[in-house]
C-alpha cells in the first residue's frame, strides 16, 4: 500500500488545514501521487472483476437454464416428447446447459478480455452488447435527467431551508421533503398512474409506454424529439419525486452543520459578504458531501430503474435486464451486471477525483 | 450465579448501581416523550407508528382475513353496501331485512347474488327461510332491466342490491325504455355489511386484506433493518477501533458488497433461492446481506470522528481503558445516530421488499400489500377506474407507513442533535 515514490513538488497544492494526521497522511499521499492514478485503475478492475466471477457464479446456480425453461414450453405447446423437445432446442441454442460451469468460466472471460460480451442465448445472433446500445441510452436518459433535476434543485432548497431554518417556508419544505423521500419511487409511479392516469384521465396510459412512438421515425426532428420527451415524462417525474426529498434534506442537514463552524462566524466577524459565505465558506463546504452520493448515485440508475421501466414498460436497460433474468438469458443478464458495475466502480473513483478537489484537506490516496 | 443469589439479601442494596439504571431508563422516556411533544411531526410519525403495531398485533383477530371467494361480488368501488329497493309505495313498509319475512325478494346474480342474505339466512332454521328468493341472472347485461320489470310487475316484492354501481345505474334512469319503471323506484336505507375499500377481483373484501397484509412486511423489514443496523455497527466500530489490517479488510469487504448491483443481484438470489424464501428470516437475511455496508461506512466514520473528540482525549488523558471509553464515551454519542439509521434501515428493506414482490420474483405466501400491488398489475385492476381501489388502498397503506417512519427518524435526528433542534 505504501509505495515510496521520490517527493514531487507540493507548493501548487493548497496548504492542507490543522489536524496532525491529515498532514502526514496528505503528505504520504502527495508522494504516491505519481502512480495514484495507476493503483486505483488497477483496485477498479480487480474489483470489477471480482464482482463479475462473483455474479457468473451466482448466475448459473440459478434453478433452470434458458433450455430447461424453453424445453418447457415447447412440450406444453406443441405436445413434443422430452427428447424431441430437447433436441429441438439443443438446435436452436448455442447454449450447452451440461458444459462445465469453469469451462463456461474462462471462455466468457476469454471473450471479455477481446471486448466481447457474448450472444444472447434466448435470442440465437443477437449480440448482446448490440442489447446494451440499444437500451442503455434511454435509460440514461430518462434516469440522469431525474438524477439532474433532482439534484440541483434539491441543492439549492436545502440551502435556502437552512437559512431559513425553523421558519414556516423550512417547516413545510422540510415535511414535503421527508415525505418525498419517505415513500419509494414505484409506489409514486403507481400512484400517479392511478391518480392522474385512470381517476382523472387527464393522461391515456398506453400512449406513454415505449421509449417513442412507434410511428415517428428516429431522426433529429421536432417530432422525434417530442415524442421522446413525452415519453420519458413520467418515469423522469417518478425520479425527482423519488430522489427530490433525499437531495433537500441531506444538503439543509449539511448546510446548517457547516452554517454552525467556527470558520463561518469568523468570516461573518470579518466582514465579508453575504454572497461570499454562502458561495465559497457555507455552499462549498455543505455541498462537498453531495457530490460523494451524487456520483454514489450514478452507479445505481441502471439498478434503481428496473422497477420504474417495467412499470411504465419503457424500454430502457432496467427492463431489458428484468426479462433476461426472468428468461435465464445468462450471458445479456450478465452483461448488463458488468455494464452496471463498472459504472458503479468508475462512480465512485470519480466521487473520490471530485472530493480532493473540492475539499482541500482531503488528499487522494488517503484510505477511504 | 447461584452463590451470588444467597449473597444478595445479606448486602445493602446498592444504591448507587442499579437504581439509576432504571432511573436513567424512565429519566430518558420522558425526556424522550417530552422533546416529542414539542416536535408535532415526530408525534405525528410516532402516533403513525403506534397505530400500524396495533394494526398488525390486533387487526387480525379484529378483522379477519377475508378468503371467500364471491364471484358476484367482483370489483365493488369503495362504501359498498347492501340497501333494498323497492316501489315507491312500499316505502313504509320494507326498511330491513326483517321487514320482507315472508315476502318474495329479487337478487341479481354477479352483482350481490345469495351470498348477500347469506348471513342473514343462517340465522334462520333451514327448513324455514324467512322470504323467497327469486335470483335473476345478471349476464349479457340484462339482469337489472329484468329484475326491475319484476318488481314493477309485482313478481318480487323488493329487491336487494348491492353495489353502489347498480344503486347509480338505477337512480340515474339511464335506461329510457324502462323510464316508467325507473321512476317509481325508491332505495331504501343500508343494511348489512359494509365494504369499506371495496371488493377485489375474487370479490374478497380489500379493507380485510389492507388490514391483515401489514404484518408479515413489517416484520420481514424490523428483521432486516436489524441485521443489517447489527452488522453494519459491529463491524464499523471494530474497523475504526481496531485498525490496520482488519480495517482495511473490512473496509475492502464493504466496498466489494457496495459495488455489487443490489437490486437486481436480489432479484437473482431471490429467484434462486425460490420458495425457500418463504421464510422471513431467509428474506430479511438477504436483504440485510447487501445494504450493510453503507451503514457500515459510516458507523466507521462516526467512530473515527468520536475518537479525536475532546472527551475522549480527556478520558484517554485521564487513562481510563478502552472498554470504558467505547463504552461510557463512544457508544453512548451513537445511540441516536444507530437508532436512526435502523428506521431507514427499515424503510430502505421495505422498499426492496416490496419491489420484489411488486416484480413478482418472491414466492407468495402470504396476501400482504405487496401481493395486492402485484395481482393489481397483473390483473389490469391498475388500469380500470372502479377496481383500483385493489392497488390505491395498498399503496396509501406502504406509503403511511413509509412516512410515519421516516417523519419519525427525522425529528429523532432533530431531537438528538443539537446542531439541527429547533430553537
Amino acid at each position: 500500500m505504501a509505495t515510496h515514490t521520490p517527493p514531487i513538488d507540493t507548493s501548487a497544492i493548497e496548504k492542507p488545514e490543522f489536524s496532525a494526521s491529515s498532514i502526514t497522511l496528505g503528505g504520504m499521499a502527495h508522494k504516491i501521487w505519481g502512480n495514484y492514478v495507476a493503483r486505483t485503475l488497477i483496485q477498479a478492475v480487480i474489483t470489477i472483476w471480482l464482482v463479475i466471477t462473483f455474479i457468473f457464479f451466482l448466475v448459473r446456480l440459478m434453478p433452470g437454464n434458458p433450455v430447461d425453461v424453453y424445453i418447457d414450453y415447447i412440450i406444453n405447446q406443441e405436445n413434443l416428447s422430452y427428447e424431441e423437445a430437447y433436441s429441438r432446442a439443443a438446435s436452436q441454442f448455442q447454449f450447452d446447459p451440461d458444459a462445465n460451469v469453469i469451462t463456461q468460466y474462462v471462455e466468457y472471460m476469454g471473450q471479455l478480455a477481446q471486448g466481447d460480451l457474448g450472444e444472447s442465448i434466448t435470442s440465437t445472433g443477437t449480440k448482446v452488447l448490440d442489447q446494451i446500445w440499444r437500451y442503455l441510452p434511454w435509460t440514461l436518459f430518462s434516469v440522469g435527467l431525474g438524477l439532474l433535476f433532482s439534484f440541483v434543485l434539491g441543492v439549492l432548497l436545502g440551502i435556502i431551508m437552512a437559512y431559513y431554518r425553523n421558519s414556516p417556508l423550512d417547516v413545510v419544505l422540510s415535511l414535503f421533503s421527508s415525505i418525498l423521500s419517505a415513500v419509494p419511487n414505484y409506489i409514486w409511479g403507481l400512484a400517479i398512474l392511478i391518480i392522474f392516469g385512470v381517476q382523472l384521465q387527464w393522461f391515456a396510459i398506453g400512449d406513454f409506454r415505449g421509449t417513442y412512438a412507434s410511428d415517428i421515425s428516429v431522426g433529429f426532428t421536432p417530432e422525434f424529439i417530442f415524442s421522446v420527451l413525452k415519453h420519458a415524462m413520467l418515469p423522469v417525474i417518478v425520479y425527482i419525486t423519488g430522489a427530490l426529498g433525499t437531495w433537500t434534506l441531506t444538503m439543509r442537514n449539511s448546510t446548517i452543520s457547516v452554517l454552525g463552524e467556527d470558520y463561518v462566524n469568523v468570516a461573518r466577524a470579518r466582514g465579508l459578504s453575504q454572497a461570499r459565505i454562502v458561495t465559497a465558506y457555507v455552499g462549498r463546504n455543505a455541498a462537498l458531501p453531495m457530490f460523494t452520493l451524487l456520483a454514489i448515485s450514478i452507479g445505481f440508475i441502471i439498478g434503481g430503474s428496473v422497477i420504474i421501466e417495467e412499470l411504465f414498460v419503457y424500454k430502457g436497460l432496467g427492463s431489458f435486464l428484468f426479462r433476461s433474468i426472468a428468461t435465464r438469458d445468462y450471458t445479456s443478464m450478465q452483461g448488463v451486471l458488468l455494464v452496471i458495475v463498472i459504472s458503479v466502480v468508475f462512480s465512485n473513483l470519480l466521487a473520490d477525483l471530485l472530493y480532493s478537489r473540492l475539499d482541500p484537506r482531503v488528499r487522494l490516496g488517503e484510505d477511504d | 450465579m447461584t452463590s451470588t443469589m444467597e449473597m444478595m439479601p445479606e448486602k445493602p442494596p446498592r444504591k448507587d448501581s442499579d437504581i439509576p439504571i432504571i432511573g436513567t431508563l424512565v429519566l430518558t422516556v420522558t425526556v424522550f416523550f417530552k422533546a416529542l411533544r414539542r416536535n408535532k411531526v415526530g408525534m405525528v410519525g410516532f402516533i403513525g407508528l403506534v397505530f400500524f403495531a396495533l394494526m398488525s398485533l390486533l387487526g387480525p383477530g379484529l378483522v379477519p382475513f377475508d378468503d371467500d371467494v364471491k364471484l358476484d361480488q367482483i370489483g365493488a368501488p369503495p362504501g359498498s353496501q347492501v340497501k333494498i329497493l323497492v316501489q315507491s309505495a312500499n316505502v313504509d313498509r320494507f326498511r330491513t331485512l326483517d321487514d320482507l319475512q315472508g315476502q318474495t325478494v329479487g337478487l341479481i346474480d354477479r352483482s350481490g347474488g345469495e351470498s348477500l342474505v347469506e348471513e342473514y339466512f343462517a340465522g334462520f332454521p333451514e327448513d324455514n327461510p324467512p322470504f323467497e328468493v327469486e335470483t335473476t341472472r345478471f349476464s349479457s347485461g340484462r339482469g337489472i332491466p329484468e329484475a326491475i320489470e319484476g318488481l314493477a310487475n309485482g313478481e318480487v316484492d323488493a329487491l336487494i342490491i348491492w353495489s353502489d354501481n347498480i344503486t347509480d345505474y338505477i337512480t340515474s334512469n339511464r335506461d329510457l325504455a324502462q323510464g316508467d319503471q325507473f321512476s317509481d323506484l325508491v332505495v331504501s336505507g343500508s343494511l348489512g355489511k359494509r365494504y369499506l375499500l371495496g371488493t377485489d377481483t375474487q370479490g374478497r373484501d380489500i379493507f380485510s386484506h389492507i388490514v391483515n397484509g401489514g404484518s408479515s412486511l413489517i416484520f420481514v423489514a424490523l428483521l432486516a433493518g436489524f441485521f443489517s443496523t447489527a452488522v453494519a455497527v459491529l463491524l464499523g466500530s471494530m474497523a475504526a477501533l481496531v485498525g490496520g489490517i482488519p480495517d482495511r479488510l473490512l473496509v475492502s469487504a464493504a466496498n466489494f458488497v457496495l459495488t455489487i448491483p443490489q437490486f437486481p443481484v436480489l432479484v437473482v438470489l431471490a429467484l434462486l433461492i425460490g420458495s425457500q424464501l418463504n421464510n422471513p428470516f431467509l428474506l430479511a437475511g438477504l436483504i440485510a446481506a447487501l445494504s450493510w455496508p453503507v451503514l457500515m461506512r459510516a458507523v466507521r466514520a462516526q467512530v473515527l470522528s468520536l475518537r479525536e473528540r475532546e472527551f475522549v482525549e480527556a478520558a484517554q488523558a485521564l487513562g481510563l481503558g478502552m472498554p470504558h471509553i467505547i463504552l461510557r464515551e463512544i457508544l453512548p454519542n451513537m445511540m441516536s445516530f444507530v437508532a436512526i439509521n435502523f428506521i431507514f434501515a427499515v424503510t430502505s428493506a421495505m422498499y426492496q421488499q416490496i419491489g420484489l414482490i411488486f416484480l413478482g420474483m418472491a414466492p407468495i405466501n402470504d396476501y400482504t400489500w405487496g401481493v395486492m400491488l402485484f395481482f393489481g398489475r397483473t390483473r389490469g385492476t391498475l388500469f380500470s377506474p372502479d377496481s383500483m381501489s385493489m392497488v390505491l388502498s395498498p399503496v396509501i397503506a406502504i406509503a403511511l407507513f413509509q412516512v410515519c417512519m421516516v417523519l419519525f427518524a427525522r425529528s429523532l435526528e432533530e431531537m438528538f442533535d443539537p446542531r439541527l433542534r429547533s430553537s
